[in-house]
């Protein structure tokens, strides 16, 4: 009757640490953020026009992620005030090679030659673009520190330690609006967290999801900046 | 010793032999249709042999082996560009005389270099892959008017693509980085164009004479450092 009332009272108390444990890793590592416009004209989107997200050229030395690019377009074509997100390879494609890293107009200046060039002009009208963002920046870890140890054994394992790292997303996107051929302005996310390991025997990971709070970030703040809304 | 076991340690030597290198192979770079006025000329193309069948080996000091098939992507490359670049373009065989037919140019695309880069050279989470080729361009009479070098580059991150897709997707972004290169510069870097004016007879549209007969005053190397500037 002991053995099993202490069995029991075993199972218990490893769920309590399961949902505990589960609980704290779902709370996340610090992340403060910042996001911020600049309106260099008017914007605005009427229907049937659409938007393609861009990474900048890494010619220039950008390097952004796809996978950071692909979170944006994403998210801008989901959601309340979602947009008509046309995908970047079908847009680079259909206009081969004039928006290759190397042939891609590095700012608004090169747009009327872009668009005087044989046939640019009627695809753009075709696919439904009307402004291209560009993404430039990237996700770094900064710093980090900490130690932690594992050792593992016939009777079991476990580890013993901990250990913490900083990462920061500093991204911008600037819009151009491709009716006027003109600069609309930048969008720019700045988003810094601190992700945790501590570790008493099995390591809880405190995740700072840094890199999505910037997409999430941009990309709401794009939505608005395209159709011209001031954020609540 | 039980064949069981033979086979077992066959295995596991067959399995550590393999993971001792990397092996890429690229059937078709999907090139897209470029969005260009194509050159009312009739072109021929010559193709070196190892167009065909163009394997590249690289040992990475102290780490695995790599192996680059490009099998006959370089082929296909050519193909599709210069036929979306002239009106007429069609290819010969090393042993027809092109003197013979009734051309206004020459080309022969030669490979001079092909180099990569994988993550645990550049210390970063990138391939990186450079294609150096060679444009060599006949009159219709076999005198080489222009002889250009160009260097096309493409890097992919590992993490996005994964390790052996990664450098196939760099090596497909160099061959459209070759092909956006060469629909931008070709015509201005060789003079291509001239030679169709040349056999019409009459003064070039820009009132310039036809191209001399003397090769040396028309050979041409690129630029390169000015061309690798985005946009321009």
């Amino acid at each position: 009757m002991n053995q099993a009332n202490s069995t029991v009272m075993s199972s218990r108390s490893n769920w309590r640490g399961l949902v505990a444990a589960c609980a704290v890793a779902l709370l996340g590592g610090c992340v403060t953020s910042q996001v911020q416009g600049v309106r260099e004209s008017n914007t605005g989107i009427r229907e049937g026009e659409g938007v393609v997200i861009m990474a900048k050229s890494y010619h220039l030395g950008n390097e952004t992620e796809a996978k950071f690019i692909e979170c944006v377009g994403a998210t801008v074509g989901r959601g309340s005030g979602g947009l008509r997100v046309v995908p970047n390879t079908e847009f680079v494609d259909a206009l081969f090679p004039w928006f290759e890293p190397r042939t891609a107009p590095a700012d608004t200046k090169g747009l009327p030659a872009l668009m005087s060039r044989p046939g640019v002009k009627e695809m753009i009208a075709e696919k439904g673009v009307r402004y291209i963002v560009w993404l430039d920046g990237d996700t770094d870890r900064v710093a980090g520190g900490g130690s932690m140890s594992c050792a593992a054994g016939p009777g079991g394992g476990g580890c013993f330690g901990f250990a913490w790292w900083q990462n920061d997303a500093n991204y911008e996107a600037s819009v151009w609006d491709l009716s006027g051929l003109e600069d609309a302005g930048t969008v720019s996310a700045d988003v810094s967290g601190t992700s945790f390991l501590p570790a008493i025997v099995v390591p809880i990971p405190l995740i700072a999801r840094t890199q999505s709070r910037a997409c999430k970030g941009l990309a709401d703040q794009l939505k608005l900046f395209i159709v011209d809304e001031d954020p609540v | 010793m039980s064949h069981l076991r033979k086979a077992i340690m066959l295995l596991a030597s067959i399995s550590m032999l393999a993971a001792c290198g990397s092996q890429v192979a690229l059937t078709d770079p999907t090139i897209p249709e470029p969005l260009i006025a194509k050159l009312p000329m009739t072109v021929a193309g010559r193709y070196p042999e190892r167009f065909d069948n163009f394997v590249h080996e690289e040992r990475v000091i102290g780490k695995e082996k790599w192996t680059i098939d490009l099998g006959g992507s370089n082929r296909i490359l050519f193909d599709q560009l210069f036929g979306s670049m002239f009106s007429s373009y069609t290819v010969i065989d090393a042993g027809t005389d092109a003197s013979d037919l009734a051309i206004d140019a020459l080309i022969e695309p030669s490979i001079d270099a092909f180099e990569f880069s994988v993550p645990n050279q550049s210390q970063t989470e990138e391939f990186a892959v450079w294609i150096r080729y060679r444009i060599r361009v006949f009159d219709k009479d076999g005198n080489q008017v222009a002889n250009w070098p160009i260097s096309a580059y493409g890097k992919a991150l590992s993490t996005t693509f994964g390790g052996d897709s990664a450098l196939k997707r760099a090596a497909v972004l160099a061959m459209r980085d070759a092909a956006a290169l060469i629909i931008m510069q070709m015509d201005k870097s060789t003079g291509v164009s001239k030679l169709a004016q040349a056999n019409r007879g009459g003064p070039l549209p820009d009132g310039s004479p036809p191209p001399a007969a003397d090769p040396t005053l028309l050979q041409t190397t690129a630029n390169e450092d000015a061309l690798d500037e985005p946009g321009k």
